[in-house]
């Protein structure tokens, strides 16, 4: 997609082949002072897959998602996105090579409208300088009008059409949690990380989340990758299952597999280690 | 009894006997207002973006216009000057987020305040090295800004406006009115926006943070410069200016440190107030020279009774 073009794709064109690593984790180690979050795990995320990252309380998922977009920077090990090999990513290199997340506690831009957050997560697609905005005029009026056109249809998909301009911090929780899968969905990402997207929600909205993710997944082909706690959504919607527990890998396959896994079954059901 | 009189009766028998005077004195108050106005404006910039209250926003003022007329002195054209302060203070910022801010990511606010009380030593010590000590006249005609003043009649008296006094409001109205737009409206604005609210989600995003916040400042070295020329085409450019950037502690308070409108709103109710409490009640009361310290008093009342300013964010703990 060249950078002129603003109508909305859903992800960019990684030029991976489906069903090939996208995301490469090795042996990832992360520790904060004396506490070890992460132990040497590595797995992979595939094209086009929904993959899911499950644990108990404590068990380094978050920090995994926080090191592959780049808030954490892993003591030992590396990640490859694309091809490309990094020991460590900034936040900013990852959002412009296309990974963008939720956050499990939603970090919304509280102060602003459900359209103005979305249009936020258009940043890295609107490129006119600082000399047209200043004068909110010719190419950076143009760019507006057409990243707005874009965000219209991720509301239009995410049927928030009613809360357009309401300010997000007075929204319930539930809708919270939508304007912010369309504020990740707005930068268009190769690889779309959700850090517990149906926590906190009722059957319903839960029902309405998980369709969500399967439309994004299916219609714009978007890998996603999302930690979850109801196991009944992961075995719904992941294809493949990773599990973690203090930090360390102890199971990774089908749904099926890891549900039968024993280990998963010890760690879910608290044997003392 | 007498008191009582002066406070609640004599103020007005003189506002409806001398309606020049009231006139006089509500022009004076608004063209302070704005001044203070855009001065906080400076400070809620800042504050806004990267949560740190900048001490320095008042020697930045001074140093603005030292510059001016330092680069002016060396034979370079008004408006040449002009555009080249505005470099140096995109510089300043440049420098400021490099070698100050950036380093002391994700330290605590005071550590953050306190490198902010350092960068004011260091601007005034550099000030004084590079452009001297002595106070200058600022280049008011170069600049084409307008001297003399008019009368209008009113009342049996008259009423004198400053012609330098109208062009301070005017461009200090423009240029607010320009920012607040601007944080509004356009993509850097949203980006601002969206850092005050959260670091973390901002930088998920692809916002820079370090862009913004050079973005911020300079627009701080922006308000400086045009504060500064104002302010010291009305007396002169010294180091004696940055005691009116105390002056916008006062606004800010009374505006919420977050809020832009505020700044705008407090701004003039601190000029508008100061002028006529000193002519009505500080003068035949006190004897005078309230003007110094009624906008402190006034921020002392706010802080006791409403901490978040008129506009500010409600602070609400979740438990």
């Amino acid at each position: 997609m060249n950078a002129h073009d603003t109508s909305f794709h859903g992800r960019m064109d990684d030029g991976i082949e489906p069903g090939k690593a996208l995301l490469h984790v090795d042996n990832i180690s992360l520790s904060f002072g004396g506490v070890k979050a992460i132990t040497d795990v590595s797995f992979d995320v595939l094209k086009g897959e929904v993959r899911a990252i499950i644990g108990p309380n404590g068990a380094g998922k978050t920090s995994m998602l926080n090191v592959i977009n780049g808030f954490y920077h892993p003591q030992e090990g590396s990640i490859t996105f694309r091809g490309e090999k990094r020991a460590k990513m900034k936040p900013y290199q990852a959002a412009s090579s296309g990974i963008s997340r939720t956050f499990q506690n939603v970090a919304l831009f509280h102060g602003m409208s459900t359209l103005d957050n979305i249009m936020a997560g258009r940043t890295l697609k609107m490129n006119k300088n600082f000399f047209w905005q200043m004068w909110r005029y010719g190419p950076a009026l143009q760019e507006e009008i057409e990243h707005r056109k874009v965000v219209e249809e991720i509301i239009e998909f995410l049927e928030i059409e009613t809360i357009r301009k309401e300010p997000v911090g007075t929204l319930p929780y539930g809708l919270q949690k939508r304007v912010e899968l369309g504020r990740a969905l707005a930068a268009e990402p190769d690889l779309l990380l959700l850090d517990e997207p149906m926590a906190g929600m009722n059957l319903e909205e839960k029902e309405d989340m998980s369709r969500f993710i399967i439309e994004v997944n299916q219609q714009y082909g978007t890998t996603i990758a999302l930690i979850e706690h109801d196991m009944g959504v992961v075995m719904d919607l992941a294809d493949r299952v990773m599990v973690l527990d203090y930090g360390k890998k102890i199971g990774d396959g089908l749904p099926e597999e890891v549900q039968a896994n024993q280990d998963v079954i010890d760690a879910y059901l608290g044997v003392s280690h | 009894m007498e008191l009582l009189r002066q406070i609640f009766i004599e103020p007005f028998e003189t506002m409806i006997a001398l309606p020049d005077l009231l006139l006089q004195t509500l022009w004076e108050g608004f063209v302070s207002g704005t001044l203070y106005s855009l001065i906080a404006l400076g400070f809620v910039l800042i504050f806004k973006a990267s949560g740190v209250f900048n001490f320095a926003q008042g020697i930045m003022v001074v140093f603005a216009a030292l510059a001016l007329v330092g680069i002016h002195a060396l034979g370079v054209p008004a408006y040449i000057a002009v555009l080249l302060t505005l470099g140096v203070m995109a510089l300043l910022a440049f420098t400021i987020v490099r070698v100050v801010l950036k380093p002391l990511v994700n330290q605590p606010e005071i550590i953050l305040f306190m490198s902010t009380i350092g960068i004011t030593f260091i601007l005034i010590a550099g000030g004084q090295l590079i452009f001297g000590g002595e106070p200058k006249a600022m280049i008011t005609t170069e600049l084409g800004l307008p001297t003399g003043s008019s009368d209008w009649e009113v009342g049996g008296g008259i009423v004198i406006f400053q012609h330098i006094d109208i062009a301070a409001a005017l461009i200090a109205a423009l240029l607010i009115a320009g920012l607040a737009l601007f944080f509004n409206k356009t993509k850097t604005g949203r980006a601002l926006r969206a850092v005050a609210d959260d670091h973390q989600a901002a930088l998920s995003v692809g916002i820079s943070l370090e862009y913004i916040w050079v973005v911020v400042w300079f627009a701080a070295g922006v308000v400086a410069l045009t504060a500064g020329i104002l302010w010291a085409a009305k007396s002169d450019v010294s180091f004696a200016l940055q005691v009116v950037a105390l002056k916008a502690l006062p606004v800010l308070v009374l505006g919420g440190f977050t809020s832009i409108p505020g700044a705008i709103v407090g701004g003039l109710i601190i000029g508008f107030g100061e002028k006529l409490f000193d002519l009505y009640w500080g003068s035949p009361i006190l004897g005078g020279g309230t003007e110094s310290w009624f906008a402190f008093i006034i921020a002392l009342i706010f802080l006791l009774y409403r901490p978040e300013g008129l506009f500010g964010e409600k602070l609400i703990e979740r438990i």
